[in-house]
């Protein structure tokens, strides 16, 4: 066997190992989610849902305040009326449910007290297992969100979002997917900046914040002044949350979808790029804590 | 050397190995907290230094050393955990801090103090993700998985949840953990911390067994002497970062380990007048390491035990004594004062550079 060759074989036999490590780790990330009901109900099936709900409420009272009639349905902020804010924040509570947060991960608290130092010694790429918990969440989301969206369907009818075909579902799923890999690509690096820092959940709760706020979670990104819209329009938040919604509504087409797709996956190889840097360097700086 | 850069010799090398932290001095009070916010201060502290230690395939070492010898930092280099600042540390003839997969199979670590296996999840759940992570053969696993638990009297815990169970069971299913890949280098950092008499021999018995049947190179720290004596044939001292002794064990519990401490307790209200003492117990080969106000510690030869016990009921107005086998820390001082009296007469070596 060359040499290039044995590389070509240990390469398959590490992927092979990894694929079958990444589908073990679903498997338990699944039993751990699932094993107290109400441990279940708060985080999987409430998750992403209370700030939309917020945001109706918020949105009714602007549009009532912004109408000369003083009902909110005559108004029309930006280029949106009211019918379609509510159809907004309808795909904001499904799309919200997908986007990975940092709530998935305790990265940082394992660094900090020093519970990886088992997995240094063994012969795996230690991602693959947060990997596991990435890909455990989102199966379970799309299931429960798919849930959400056919009951909310059956009591609401049209009144609720109803995507303009199955074609922009696809487009809007996969860009709300590719999104959430980079928010855990993100909160990956975030965490592992628990090498040097104590405050690691506070810059969570910040970048969380800004996230939400560049991603449309808040106003609509195409509700905001030109320049900011303009400008977050070059970041992945963008694209994971505010876009795939106008894609669901018709308000953006194949288009947006092919110029989003490029400008999610560019920033996804960077910020894969940067997991790396970090995980490389923190680990010469680990002291290995606790043992 | 084989292709691998393994010398056929040793499975684990280290020269001239030593470990700096750098932390910031924290100065007291108020002002102390503003003037580290301004500018703090870093302190440079050697965990290590200049460790030179050469394993071979089959060995069994035990490493002891007081609290802050080096003993757990030095594990975390030689398995790679963390760097070493200056020198060389070699396992299976590899860096240690850039060990490939390869090599981390040949590998086991074992933490007292920490979990290696799944908190939430049954003992054979996270065995099985273990299997796919060392890729374990299903027989051999079964096989291992059957047996080990047998050895270790825990067959009936394999379905618990690992939070459930007691410590000892918790630390048997660890010790499973760590064997089900068949290591060829195993590390035990505290492995019977906490436990009861019995579940230390059964682990004791399993990690000897297992060392004997297929040749295991084990690497053993512990602060109890019990686990170096009937799992080591090897010893090596850790004091202050640096490498007190390293040698044959047997020969070690000839010269120093057979010593005892005596610790008498006596009438408060009656002093001790310990020049008079240590003149009276010299006759006995003793000497006092150390007093209290109403407690004295005695060292002696444990054949000497018999004449010195009674003597002492003369000597103080006892109340009550204690007899232990000599603690670690005067064994540590015991072998710098006779290395330091005999030179290399002592059993095993004392390293250049070494100091009390």
């Amino acid at each position: 066997m060359t040499r290039a060759e044995a590389k070509v074989s240990s390469w398959e036999s590490d992927a092979r190992t990894d694929l079958a490590l990444l589908v073990k780790t679903v498997g338990y990330e699944f039993r751990k989610r699932i094993q107290f009901r109400t441990g279940f109900f708060v985080r999987e099936v409430l998750n992403g849902m209370v700030q939309p709900l917020v945001m109706l409420f918020v949105f009714a009272a602007i549009y009532r305040s912004a109408s000369a009639s003083g009902d909110a349905a005559d108004a029309t902020l930006g280029s949106w009326q009211y019918s379609e804010i509510v159809r907004y924040v309808a795909g904001l509570l499904i799309v919200m449910k997908l986007v990975f947060n940092a709530r998935g991960l305790d990265l940082s608290a394992e660094i900090f007290e020093g519970r990886i130092t088992k997995y240094l010694t063994m012969p795996f790429r230690y991602f693959v297992l947060i990997q596991g918990r990435f890909v455990q969440f989102t199966i379970m989301q799309v299931v429960v969100a798919t849930l959400v969206w056919c009951l909310a369907y059956a009591l609401m009818g049209d009144r609720w979002l109803v995507p303009v075909s199955w074609l922009a579902t696809g487009q809007a799923l996969t860009l709300v997917l590719l999104g959430s890999y980079c928010c855990f690509l993100l909160t990956v690096i975030l965490n592992t900046l628990a090498f040097w820092l104590d405050v690691v959940w506070s810059l969570l709760v910040m970048a969380w914040f800004v996230i939400s706020f560049v991603g449309g979670a808040i106003m609509p990104v195409s509700q905001m002044p030109v320049w900011a819209s303009s400008a977050f329009s070059w970041l992945f938040p963008y694209w994971m949350i505010s876009a795939p919604i106008e894609i669901l509504m018709g308000r953006l087409g194949t288009d947006a979808f092919l110029r989003g797709l490029a400008i999610v996956t560019v920033q996804l190889v960077l910020l894969d790029a940067l997991r790396r840097f970090t995980w490389r360097r923190g680990l010469a700086h680990y002291v290995g804590a606790g043992m | 050397m084989n292709a691998g850069g393994e010398t056929d010799a040793y499975v684990l090398e280290a020269h001239g190995v030593g470990k700096s932290f750098t932390t910031f001095e924290r100065q007291p009070g108020f002002l102390g907290v503003l003037k580290n916010f301004v500018a703090r201060k870093s302190v440079v502290v050697d965990a290590l230094s200049g460790i030179d230690l050469t394993v071979r395939r089959g060995e069994t070492v035990g490493l002891i050393g007081a609290n802050g010898a080096g003993k757990t930092t030095l594990v975390k280099i030689l398995t790679g955990i963390v760097p070493a600042t200056t020198g060389a540390a070699r396992l299976f003839g590899r860096d240690s801090f850039h060990l490939r997969n390869q090599e981390k199979a040949r590998l086991a670590l074992v933490m007292g103090q920490k979990s290696q296996l799944w908190w939430d999840l049954p003992p054979i759940d996270s065995f099985k993700l273990l299997k796919e992570i060392y890729s374990i053969e299903t027989v051999d696993f079964d096989r291992r998985v059957a047996e080990y638990t047998k050895m270790l009297d825990v067959e009936d815990r394999l379905k618990i949840q690992l939070r459930q169970l007691s410590l000892g069971q918790r630390m048997k299913m660890e010790i499973i953990g760590a064997f089900l890949h068949d290591p060829d280098v195993v590390f035990l950092d505290e492995p019977t911390i906490g436990l009861d008499l019995v579940s230390r021999e059964v682990i004791r018995q399993f990690l000897v067994r297992l060392a004997e049947e297929r040749g295991v190179t084990f690497m053993l720290t512990s602060h109890d002497l019990e686990d170096i004596e009937e799992t080591c044939k090897r010893i090596v001292v850790l004091d202050g970062g640096r490498m007190a002794f390293d040698g044959d064990l047997a020969a070690l519990s000839a010269q120093v380990m057979g010593k005892r401490a005596i610790e008498v307790h006596v009438d408060p209200h009656t002093p001790i007048d310990e020049s008079a003492l240590s003149r009276d117990i010299a006759a006995f080969g003793a000497v006092v390491a150390g007093r209290s106000v109403a407690a004295v510690t005695v060292v002696v030869d444990a054949a000497r035990l018999p004449e010195l016990v009674p003597a002492l009921f003369q000597l103080l107005q006892v109340r009550d004594l204690s007899v232990e086998r000599q603690p670690l820390e005067l064994l540590v001082r015991e072998i710098y004062r006779r290395s330091d009296r005999e030179g290399s007469s002592i059993a095993g070596s004392r390293p250049e550079g070494a100091s009390v």
